[in-house]
């Protein structure tokens, strides 16, 4: 863009009646409206940028009633400035293998993560470690949703009493960690 | 070393001037809330705090997730026994298969047996008349005989191979329940009247 814009305001045809001062207002005001050109075709391009926030910690707390599920759902930013504005997500748990477990010590305590791209769910589709989920698309219009809708998406784990009434004893801990890509 | 470090390493302050002391001042609380940072960071059993993400043509972020489970037990599989036109010359058994789960780091568990006779005696009864029984417990399934229980007295010590609360899944029993009624007692029994009780049992994580 550059080369261009100095190319053309600079340019005079060889021999012309045209004054030379009036020539080069011409050609700065072509070489204007060329760069305006341009520069504002990349400005409504997508930059292909993404960003998650509002994420919360997630405190079960003593889990009094084994014998039936226990869930947290949570509604988090996740902007995508992308063709169609789609993301993908891909979550990793801290368990060997990436697992989606909870630790306490050698003993785990496996969970569910169940993705929505609508704020406000308290159940969506369920991911699995460390494969992608495609095909999201956000509402968010600001990247950490300032502005416009305060969230996008929603994030829900869930303890299951069959896991549950398998556990043993303890105070478990874990982290999940969720990494979103252009789709 | 660096005047300022023998300082510190010396944890005393040589005034130099106002602006040296200054200066020192601040390192030190700088140092000081930066250890104070450290520690808590680093801290065994800190909880991390949730990251958020920034952009770019990925963003990562991340969550802690906590859960404290209790120590629980649970007592399943029972069922009722009935002892049916037996030959008082001979003593009668029943032994049964239950479930008892633990989810305490061994595993353990105490039980406490209470019959519904006077004062928790194991004892059945058809209105003023009562005959005894015994009360056997295995911490092992498939069990005809085991510790002979008292009633309202704990056994400790017991282990469960358990590994669902119900045993739904791994072991299908993990203890053996054994009811017993001694000939000399059947003999004190009327005939055709029938004697009738509960036993309850009380488990407890160990």
């Amino acid at each position: 863009m550059a080369v261009g814009f100095s190319a053309v305001g600079l340019r005079s045809a060889p021999g012309s009646p045209v004054p030379c001062a009036r020539r080069t207002w011409r050609g700065i005001a072509w070489s204007t409206w060329l760069a305006l050109a341009l520069v504002s075709a990349p400005a409504g391009a997508q930059s292909n940028n993404v960003r998650i926030t509002k994420l919360s910690d997630v405190a079960f707390g003593s889990l009094a009633n084994l014998g039936v599920d226990a869930s947290s759902a949570q509604s988090i930013c996740v902007y995508a400035n992308t063709s169609g504005d789609r993301y993908r997500v891909t979550a990793t748990g801290s368990a060997p293998g990436s697992a989606f477990a909870l630790t306490s010590g050698a003993s785990l305590l496996p969970y569910e993560v169940q993705w929505s791209a609508s704020s406000g769910q308290s159940s969506g589709f369920q991911l699995s470690p460390n494969v992608p989920q495609t095909g999201l698309v956000s509402s968010a219009t600001q990247q950490t949703c300032n502005s416009g809708p305060v969230t996008s998406a929603s994030l829900i784990l869930l303890l299951r009493a069959t896991a549950l009434s398998s556990a043993r004893a303890g105070s478990y801990s874990g982290t999940l960690t969720l990494i979103i890509g252009a789709d | 070393m660096h005047p300022f470090w023998m300082d510190l390493a010396g944890g005393r302050l040589v005034k130099r001037g106002p602006e040296t002391v200054d200066k020192k001042i601040k390192l030190y609380r700088g140092l000081v809330a930066c250890a104070a940072t450290l520690a808590t960071l680093g801290a065994p059993g800190s909880a991390q705090a949730s990251t958020q993400g920034s952009l770019g043509s990925t963003s990562t972020g991340s969550v802690s997730i906590s859960a404290s489970v209790p120590s629980r037990v649970r007592i399943s599989g029972l069922s009722d026994v009935a002892f049916t036109n037996v030959d008082p010359s001979a003593d009668v058994s029943n032994a049964q298969n239950v479930c008892v789960w633990s989810n305490t780091s061994t595993q353990g568990y105490r039980l406490t047996a209470t019959g519904s006779g006077a004062s928790n005696a194991f004892t059945l009864a058809n209105a003023a008349l009562t005959v005894p029984y015994t009360v056997e417990w295995s911490g092992s399934s498939g069990q005809t005989s085991g510790t002979a229980l008292t009633a309202g007295s704990a056994l400790t010590g017991l282990t469960s191979s358990a590994t669902n609360s119900n045993c739904a899944s791994g072991p299908s029993a993990s203890a053996s329940l054994i009811v017993k009624i001694g000939a000399s007692s059947l003999q004190t029994m009327n005939a055709s009247t029938s004697y009738t009780g509960t036993l309850t049992l009380l488990v407890a994580p160990e």
